[in-house]
């Protein structure tokens, strides 16, 4: 049996509980152990963006520390996988052993849906739903990893729906973390025009695989289009109807 | 030109609301981008023309010193005067002098983003020498004294009316017009006068050939071409990363300037020239001169991160497709560069303390990493910035990040490496948080999260965590 550690993200733990429930219940509906380390915390990756290296290293160690002797990591964000698999290696360059540790835990860390369907194999996990879906692709997710077709495969077999383009579908939402209380402005006409966009598309969902966009967009379509959905791809796949708010 | 980096929130929020602006900006990702990715398609293998750009421009950067030194052995070889200049105020004082010593009323320029980083224009004109552009964009901007909107496009914001009317009043346009090809022609007419009685050129330089000592120029106008071959005294001015190590390495990256600029395969003009007019030849200027300019270059070439900005070539794809850029036009970045290049740049060459905002206002999509034909990691070079400014570098003239910032990481770090503290503090922030929340969601504004609810709502703290939803139901099974 496979054994993966789920390494559920701050906004997830806090905010959108739900996301790391689905990813939780999914993994374990395709015959994975699922461990949950309660140590965990948070990767460190606002302290990266904003600057503060230091603290950024403090909680990047505690990190290795809780998840460094796991075989296989799983997260639902694409954004938390690039910080521990493109970051930690960086922020240690200065210190070997710390960097040796980042460096043998970067490729055993995944993005839910490159697990699902580049380790495990699996496209239909037996998930339904019925309408249009249209697929964000973050930033980090797209050009921080490189996933993209593994979303989408995961939608295209779920039962009942029909994967939808999205115009500008790689263009960023404007979240940015706080890019988006920095300059919210700006971040308001991009999530503006990822809406427009969205609702052109004649989706009845909007789905994703990054909890930052997901709180950005669900947050202005639940303003702005209360009758549609965003969802999380592992919302989505788990079929539990929840978390998929807005 | 006038610095205003230190506006960019407010300038961005004007421009955003400019709808000629947007309507410009909103061509650029679906047709000059496409134009670009059509343009690329032509390279047999794409991916493989954009990596070999990088590695030309990284060893650029690596040999930077013995490749000028070796472009300087050519290009004198050739005839060229090669002059160095450390500061803005040594380029601008050399060519002002010259043109004082050659009794020029005027010289031609032109485009050329290293003369409005020195503000050339200005030091010529204060001084009694004319400056005249002779790009039609910037020839246009220079009459209005604005900056420019866009790295190869500086005035394609300006409406045509409003061009009509500045023609009219400078006395190019006999009649009023909002013809494109009659007011191009009026320029074109009033221009052309100025290169027959030309006797002093300035322009800049795309690259400089280090193994021949050729200056290449890449240009749609014919502007350049007239500027560097109807003068006596001609003068091309570069900053010093300009140069490359061979012709072969100067056509493989006109090659991917031309299609990641404009979507062009080739540009209408690319003039290659070698010294001045040698004996026997018919044309070309009777003396050349060259100057390298560093203006705070050479004092980061020792970062190994900061220099890679040097690796640029000033095409400007990053800006056609970044989201930021898109939106709110090159104004607010409030100097000679814009888009994600300018954010790059100009940190470095004025100084982070007026210019933070430069590198904190972007996503980190990396968009333009991934069109980039140099090989630039513009977010990991924004994140170094960001982390030298929070060390208050003084290298790079950071003052530093405020007390309660900082205070505020720290917190987050300590609180992030004490899960059962980390946990309570959760807790404790809920009800506090939650307070008027409606249906899960939160829309009424709190400290310090205002922007973000002027548009959008925000789910509330989950009653439970993830973890402790975990602790219930499964803490007994599996504790790690």
């Amino acid at each position: 049996m496979r054994r993966v550690s789920l390494f559920v993200p701050c906004l997830v733990d806090l905010l959108l509980p739900e996301i790391g429930e689905a990813a939780f219940a999914l993994l374990r509906r395709l015959g994975v152990e699922v461990v949950y380390h309660e140590a965990q915390t948070c990767c460190g990756q606002p302290a990266i963006n904003a600057g503060y290296l230091p603290q950024a290293r403090k909680v990047a160690r505690h990190f290795l520390k809780v998840f460094g002797e796991d075989e296989a990591i799983v997260c639902p964000a694409g954004s938390c996988v690039v910080t521990v698999k493109h970051h930690y290696p960086e922020l240690f360059a200065d210190e070997p052993d710390w960097r040796t540790r980042a460096e043998s835990l970067a490729p055993r860390v995944y993005e839910l849906s490159q697990y699902l369907v580049d380790v495990l194999g699996v496209e239909d996990v037996g998930a339904t739903f019925g309408g249009k879906i249209a697929y964000h692709e973050a930033c980090h997710v797209l050009r921080g990893l490189g996933v993209s077709e593994q979303p989408k495969k995961l939608v295209r077999a779920v039962t009942g729906a029909e994967l939808v383009p999205l115009n500008a579908a790689d263009v960023c939402c404007g979240f940015g973390g706080e890019f988006s209380l920095q300059y919210p402005d700006i971040s308001e006409v991009l999530v503006a025009e990822k809406t427009e966009n969205f609702i052109n598309s004649q989706a009845d969902a909007l789905v994703l695989c990054e909890p930052g966009c997901f709180l950005n967009i669900s947050g202005y379509v639940h303003r702005h289009h209360p009758e549609k959905k965003v969802f999380h791809l592992a919302t989505l796949l788990a079929g539990n109807g929840k978390g998929g708010g807005a | 030109m006038k610095i205003r980096t230190e506006q960019f929130v407010e300038i961005a929020r004007e421009e955003m609301k400019n709808t000629r602006s947007k309507a410009f900006l909103g061509l650029l990702p679906p047709v000059i981008n496409a134009m670009r990715q059509i343009s690329l398609a032509t390279f047999p293998d794409p991916d493989a023309a954009q990596a070999y750009g990088a590695a030309i421009r990284g060893e650029v950067v690596t040999r930077l010193p013995e490749l000028l030194e070796e472009f300087e052995r050519n290009a004198t070889a050739r005839g060229t005067k090669v002059v160095w200049a450390r500061t803005a105020a040594e380029a601008n004082a050399f060519v002002l002098d010259l043109a004082k010593k050659k009794g020029v009323a005027y010289v031609t320029k032109g485009k050329s983003m290293l003369s409005e980083e020195i503000g050339l224009n200005d030091a010529l004109i204060d001084n009694g020498v004319d400056a005249i552009e002779t790009d039609l964009g910037e020839f246009i901007i220079q009459l209005l004294k604005r900056p420019p909107f866009h790295l190869i496009g500086p005035a394609v914001n300006i409406a045509v009316e409003e061009i009509r009317d500045l023609f009219m009043e400078k006395g190019i346009l006999a009649e009023p017009t909002e013809d494109p090809v009659a007011l191009g022609y009026a320029a074109r007419l009033y221009l052309r006068d100025k290169f027959h009685r030309l006797e002093m050129g300035v322009t800049g330089v795309n690259m400089a050939v280090a193994e021949t000592g050729t200056i290449v120029n890449v240009e749609n106008e014919g502007n350049i071409r007239f500027a560097k071959s109807s003068p006596r005294t001609q003068v091309s001015i570069m900053s010093l990363e300009k140069v490359v190590p061979t012709m072969a390495d100067a056509l493989h990256m006109i090659r991917l300037l031309c299609r990641n600029g404009t979507g062009q395969k080739m540009a209408s003009y690319i003039s290659f020239d070698t010294g001045p007019r040698a004996a026997g030849e018919i044309d070309g200027p009777e003396e050349v001169y060259c100057v390298i300019v560093d203006n705070g270059r050479a004092d980061l070439y020792d970062d190994p991160v900061a220099r890679d900005v040097f690796r640029c070539i000033r095409c400007g794809a990053c800006a056609n497709i970044c989201p930021v850029y898109t939106k709110i036009g090159g104004y607010p970045y409030g100097w000679a560069y814009t888009g994600p290049m300018g954010q790059l740049l100009t940190p470095l060459l004025l100084g982070f303390s007026g210019t933070s905002d430069l590198f904190r206002a972007c996503t980190l999509c990396g968009v333009c990493k991934s069109v980039c034909p140099a090989g630039v990691d513009h977010p990991r070079m924004l994140l170094y910035y960001r982390a030298r400014d929070a060390a208050g570098d003084p290298r790079l003239r950071s003052r530093g990040r405020p007390l309660k910032e900082r205070t505020l990481y720290d917190l987050f770090a300590w609180g992030a490496t004490h899960p059962r503290l980390w946990r309570q503090g959760a807790k404790r922030m809920r009800p506090r948080v939650n307070r008027g929340a409606r249906d899960g969601y939160l829309s009424r504004s709190v400290e310090p999260l205002d922007g973000w609810f002027r548009s959008r709502d925000l789910p509330e703290m989950a009653e439970k965590t993830f973890h402790e939803r975990w602790k219930e139901r499964e803490g007994h099974k599996a504790k790690a």
